[in-house]
């Protein structure tokens, strides 16, 4: 690389460059610097036991901030149940969920008994990543290994250049410099057309390319390390992931379980299941064993939507029903939790259901499997701050597939959570970071108990559940990339877990200050109709189209009607109304800060024969309402002249018009006229008149 | 003081003064941009109906009092409503002397105006008319300069009577018109040059949807109320000219069909030059009527075809006329106040003169105060534009009060027929006899061709008051809705500075009634006249004289 590789990002070769002018070798082949074989390279999937030995190992490299676990001691738990190490281990292979507690100094702080990790520190925000609640969704496990090796390689590297372009640090993830563009020093922008899109998913230049978000900043990862703990559980369903590769589909899963394959845990619901009928055979029942783990959590378990499982558990008969997304068995035989005398009846939900003074202290069930209870006791008992709530401020969860970011609610459509804004608002750079599409979950499709619903609505958690890929089982040969594509989301969910809402705030505060309403000098006024006023909204805005929250406040001014002869002209203001909002999904604008931004427009109903003024100003709100912006700010507003648009007329109307007004003024004068000098004397026409003034005179 | 009556030569000298004196500034820039403002041919239907509702019974009512009454208008009221009443009278002429001070500068604004066509120092390439306009009203000089000719000129055209000032009526009339019509076709032509008469259009064309319209409705009435003169007194004064036997009812429908022939005359010829030149038409006009004249029609007129003699002769040719309609508007102005010096024994030139330099010294401040600029950077005279704001409205009440006039006296006549036993009591007795009395004895006496029918009682007794009502309701109650702080009399756009400077002056003259009264006052009855008074509450006031008359000795005056 002897290039001047300095000049790379402005070079203006119409030709363009291909990716070896630029940077190294190793990195042009997606060769990353950890070593290792083609598992540990991404170049193959990882299995349960490849990927427990590399955890192990690194533990075992790093150990002043990696501690490897698997599953909890258990003991006392929070509502007062007893467990051991065996509560969460899988039904059928008996193992524990493989994790890394991550954080500097980790053999220090407090020791958790329960949990068994050391390393807590009350004054270090924490957050959880979990991969893998889904089995055949080997990428959701794959992404957090990816996190891991490239955390624990930025640890030992700080200063490195990742790319070997000779620079570093020149290309955080997203879009660092704020001008819309992700790749920030344009190093894959200089490349020749056709070496833009090095992950071929059709996107040049988009995440997962080479020469994009390639050179973050390892200090920065330093920093998180030092301050916070990350709790990260690559695959949760250890069980089901075993039995898909092992059984189900085969350890070439790609080629005959692209988009299929097992999805849930493997609970014997023909034997443990409340069920009557023993399980003879003792082996998994396709047709009806297994729960779904991301319906299986408390909140708003078993809700009627999303969810569906035996009618009778344990009395599977298989085909019958969607068996994909049982949610687990409910809480029978009649479980009264709170001991008074009633049963089931304050579901977590975060009401007091039963009015009692105690909230969601009896459920309905879920829960009920070793690796939910393994997520909700580490979350319920890693309590540094001993406040019985959760320090997770941020939770993540890797799924597969369909390229989305989803945020809570799951289990109601339409319901706008109090932190919607800002939850839509870190969605949207999660989406920027990985050019998938950010949404609300349940506008997807809605679940009930799942991980972000339980974490955001019981701790209100900052709860992400990202969506990787195009496939369960992807390609190996993709593994590489999307992995690349994917891996800054770990890291910015691990930046905000110290207080996500306050950052949402910020960040959709200083997003307002690019933000604005079409000037009355670019206002494009049509010929007829109605008149359209555009905002400009940054991507990352969580704006919302609700028009009690986001509209133009405008109204008409007209010259009044009744002005004075001798004085300045008279305005006549109508009172202000509002209008709501539309996307504008074809147009495009640029942001004050030069990036690209989404266009919204309300159309005004301004009449067509108004020749005046539109005094107009936008409110703009985000999800929740919990912020509202305004443009172009304060009180004032914009004033835009309007001309007449309207026909002045046609010509038969005004014609008949003409001569019925000049008929009857111009015909009664006349008539009005010669009655008068028709008069004996004055019988006279006009010049005869003036000529016999003169004689008078 | 000649004991011979002084009155019109003719006919065609009655109407041109009486169309004169309706003709002025309110038809030429006014009515265009009321036009403009008020949605184009949708604002001529109430306006043509409220000319046949509003202000053309009011006239005839005007004329059958002042043929009567052969009085100015503080005569007349005494005569027709009592001496209790002459205060009326009083205030009519007050009102219209008052508008006469600040209407003698906007009749020179007109001057200039046509000066400045005949030097084409409007004409030329890259004039700003907003410079123009406010290096004029900011030059104390050119201002009261043209003040005082326009005095000047209305001076010497009244200083002679009757005659005097119908031949000028009828000279400048006649080339107001021609003027009149020439601008307007070189206006249609102007606007035609893109092959449709848009003006024309807009100014014909209904928006049926917009016809009921309130707003609309109250700005036609108020319009025609103003621009035909109706209510004003001035179809009084010009009636103690008239010669004994002239038609009262044609002429005022001569009065009022003609003013409104001007207004679409004019109306044709400023929206087509507007709409010709003008990439928003509407937005000038409706903009302030002197907005329209001194600042938009120059830079439309510039724009003429036909080389530098186009631009020239529509310029000075429009503000000729308008300096026309201006002055002879002037001068029934000047002659409503002299005509009632005059009828207390005043000489004429006296009267003229003393009118004169006080119609000019109270206009000064008019000329000179609060020229200030507006948020456009437009000059404007605030003192003149409240004074418009004071006295405009109380035009009104002059109207009312002739009304009042024919209730009071047709109230009366029954009563006292009652009394005598030759009407029946009750309402069908009032109704048959009280109702039509005014019109009976002073409107159908036989000198007019027009029999007027029980449709004009109707108007005067249920139309007029609805309407007056309408009017001052909407807007005040506007003034009240939209105006800060509007009762604050020191607030020059409220509603108090109104009431206060009304109330003063009504108390003033309340309380100056009983002396007016004392002095006598002389009837200019043509001979042979029929005039009898007897009837009428000021019969048998024995100071109410004709010309040439004795004084009575005084203790019968003390009797009266």
């Amino acid at each position: 690389m002897a290039a001047p590789v300095a000049n790379a990002g402005v070079q203006q070769d119409e030709v363009g460059q291909a990716p070896g002018d630029i940077w190294a070798n190793d990195y042009v082949n997606y060769e990353f610097p950890w070593g290792g074989d083609d598992r540990v390279q991404f170049k193959a999937y990882h299995d349960y036991e490849s990927m427990r030995e590399r955890m192990l190992r690194l533990a075992e490299d790093n150990p002043e901030f990696l501690e490897f676990h698997e599953g909890l001691n258990g003991g006392v738990n929070a509502r007062g149940e007893t467990t051991t190490e065996e509560t969460y281990k899988g039904w059928f292979y008996q193992h524990p969920s493989p994790w890394m507690k991550i954080t500097m100094d980790v053999e220090g702080g407090e020791y958790n008994a329960f949990v068994g990790d050391s390393g807590n520190y009350a004054d270090r925000p924490d957050i959880l990543i979990v991969g893998n609640h889904h089995a055949r969704e080997w990428m959701s496990y794959e992404v957090p290994m990816f996190f891991l090796e490239t955390l624990v390689f930025s640890m030992n590297n700080p200063d490195y250049d990742n790319d070997g372009d000779g620079r570093i640090d020149e290309d955080p993830w997203g879009d660092g410099d704020g001008d819309g563009i992700l790749d920030d020093d344009g190093d894959c922008l200089s490349l020749a057309p056709e070496h833009q899109d090095s992950d071929g998913d059709g996107i040049p230049c988009g995440p997962g390319d080479l020469g994009v978000d390639e050179d973050y900043s390892e200090n920065w990862i330093v920093s998180l390390v030092e301050s916070r703990e990350i709790y990260l559980v690559p695959m949760l369903n250890v069980d089901g992931n075993r039995y898909d590769r092992e059984e189900y589909c085969g350890e070439t899963a790609w080629e005959n379980c692209a988009t299929s394959g097992w999805r849930k845990n493997l609970r014997d619901n023909d034997y443990s299941g409340s069920g009557p009928f023993p399980d003879l055979d003792e082996q998994v029942d396709e047709g009806c064993d297994g729960v779904d783990l991301n319906r299986n959590y408390e909140y708003e378990w078993g809700a009627p939507l999303g969810a569906t499982g035996p009618l009778i558990p344990g009395d599977c008969i298989a085909g019958t029903t969607n068996n994909d997304v049982y949610n687990g068995p409910p809480d029978l035989p009649i479980d009264d939790e709170d001991g008074d005398g009633l049963f089931n009846e304050d579901d977590v939900d975060g009401n007091d259901d039963d009015r009692d003074g105690i909230v969601d202290e009896d459920p309905l069930g879920g829960n009920t499997e070793p690796e939910t209870k393994f997520i909700q006791d580490l979350t319920e008992m890693n309590d540094d701050n001993k406040n019985g709530g959760s320090e997770f401020r941020a939770t993540l969860t890797w799924h597969s597939f369909s390229e989305l970011v989803l945020y809570p609610w799951g289990h109601c459509q339409n319901c706008d959570n109090p932190d919607q804004a800002q939850l839509r608002y870190h969605g949207d750079v999660l989406a920027s970071y990985t050019n998938y599409e950010n949404m609300q979950s349940s506008s997807l499709y809605p679940t009930t108990g799942d991980f972000c619903d339980w974490h955001y609505g019981v701790f209100e958690s900052y709860c992400y559940t990202m969506e990787i890929g195009n496939a369960f089982h992807e390609r190996p040969e993709n593994v590489d990339d999307i992995a690349v594509r994917n891996v800054g989301v770990g890291f910015y969910m691990t930046w905000i877990a110290d207080n996500p809402r306050e950052k949402a705030n910020l960040a959709i505060a200083n997003i307002s200050f690019t933000q604005f309403v079409t000037p009355p000098e670019d206002v494009v006024v049509p010929a007829s109709g109605d008149l359209p006023i555009d905002v400009c909204i940054s991507t990352a805005f969580p704006y919302t189209l609700n028009q009690n929250l986001s509209f133009v406040e405008w109204r008409l001014v007209r010259p009044s009607r009744i002005q004075s002869d001798f004085g300045p002209r008279e305005w006549q203001a109508e009172p202000w109304t509002e209008t709501g909002f539309g996307v504008v999904k074809e147009a495009s604008c640029t942001l004050l800060d030069g990036a690209n931004g989404t266009v919204l427009r309300a159309m005004l109903p301004v009449p067509d024969d108004l020749s005046g003024q539109v005094h107009y100003r936008v409110v703009l709100g985000t999800l929740s309402g919990s912020e509202l912006f305004t443009y172009p700010g304060n009180e004032a507003y914009h004033v835009l002249s309007i001309a007449y648009r309207a026909s002045y007329g046609g010509t038969f109307g005004a014609l008949v018009m003409f001569l019925f007004i000049a008929g009857t003024v111009w015909g009664g004068l006349g008539i009005a006229l010669r009655t008068m000098l028709s008069d004996d004397e004055a019988k006279v026409n006009l010049a005869d008149a003036l000529l016999e003034e003169e004689v008078d005179a | 003081m000649s004991g011979q009556s002084d009155e019109f030569s003719g006919r065609l000298g009655l109407i041109f003064a009486t169309i004169g004196a309706a003709i002025g500034t309110g038809n030429i820039w006014r009515f265009p941009r009321m036009v403009g403002a008020n949605g184009g041919g949708t604002f001529l239907i109430p306006w043509l109906l409220f000319l046949f509702i509003w202000s053309i019974p009011l006239v005839i009512a005007e004329f059958a009092m002042g043929k009567r009454s052969r009085t100015g208008t503080i005569g007349t009221f005494r005569i027709f409503t009592g001496k209790r009443f002459a205060w009326m009278g009083l205030w009519t002429a007050w009102i219209s002397t008052a508008i006469g001070f600040y209407y003698a500068v906007v009749a020179g604004w007109c001057l200039k105006y046509f000066q400045l066509g005949l030097s084409g120092g409007l004409t030329e390439n890259g004039v700003d008319t907003v410079q123009v306009w406010n290096e004029f009203l900011q030059a104390p000089g050119q201002v009261i300069f043209y003040q005082f000719l326009v005095v000047l000129l209305t001076l010497l055209a009244i200083s002679r009577g009757a005659k005097a000032i119908e031949k000028v009526n009828v000279v400048l009339m006649t080339s107001l018109m021609v003027l009149l019509v020439l601008t307007m076709f070189m206006a249609l032509s102007m606007d035609f040059r893109d092959g449709t008469l848009d003006g024309a259009l807009f100014m014909f064309t209904v928006d049926w949807s917009n016809l009921f319209n309130a707003e609309i409705w109250i700005n036609a009435l108020s319009q025609s109320a103003w621009s035909a003169s109706a209510g004003m007194g001035m179809a009084i004064t010009y009636a103690v000219y008239m010669r004994k036997d002239e038609d009262t009812t044609l002429n005022a429908f001569v009065m009022g069909l003609a003013n409104n022939s001007v207004s679409i005359i004019a109306g044709l010829t400023v929206l087509s030059a507007i709409f010709a030149v003008e990439a928003d038409p509407l937005a000038t006009v409706t903009g302030g009527s002197s907005a329209i004249t001194f600042l938009a029609l120059p830079e439309v007129f510039a724009q003429a075809p036909g080389g530098a003699l186009g631009p020239f002769f529509m310029m000075a040719g429009f503000f000729l006329a308008l300096s026309f309609a201006a002055l002879t508007s002037m001068i029934s102005t000047v002659e409503l106040c002299v005509r009632n010096f005059v009828d207390h024994g005043y000489e004429r030139s006296q009267s003229v003169w003393l009118t004169g330099v006080a119609i000019f010294l109270f206009g000064l401040p008019s000329a000179l105060l609060w020229i200030k600029l507006d948020g456009e950077g437009v000059a404007y005279p605030e003192f003149l534009e409240v004074q418009d704001h004071i006295w405009g409205y109380g035009l009104m009440f002059s109207g009312l009060f002739i009304a009042y006039t024919i209730w009071r006296y047709g109230f009366l006549k029954w009563k006292a027929q009652v009394e005598a036993g030759e009407a029946e009591p009750g309402l069908a007795g009032y109704l048959n006899v009280g109702v039509s009395g005014f019109r009976d004895d002073f409107i159908n006496t036989g000198d007019n061709d027009l029999w007027i029918g029980r449709w004009w009682d109707l108007l005067l007794y249920l139309a007029f008051p609805v309407l007056f009502s309408v009017l001052m309701i909407s807007y005040f109650g506007s003034m009240i809705a939209n105006t800060e702080d509007v009762w604050n009399p020191l607030n020059p756009h409220g509603l108090g500075i109104i009431l206060a400077f009304w109330g003063v002056v009504a108390a003033l003259f309340l309380w100056f009634n009983r002396y007016l009264v004392m002095r006598p006052v002389y009837r200019n009855v043509p001979e042979g006249a029929q005039v009898d008074i007897s009837m009428l509450p000021g019969g048998n006031d024995p100071l109410v004289l004709q010309l040439g008359d004795d004084l009575p000795d005084l203790v019968n005056v003390n009797q009266g």
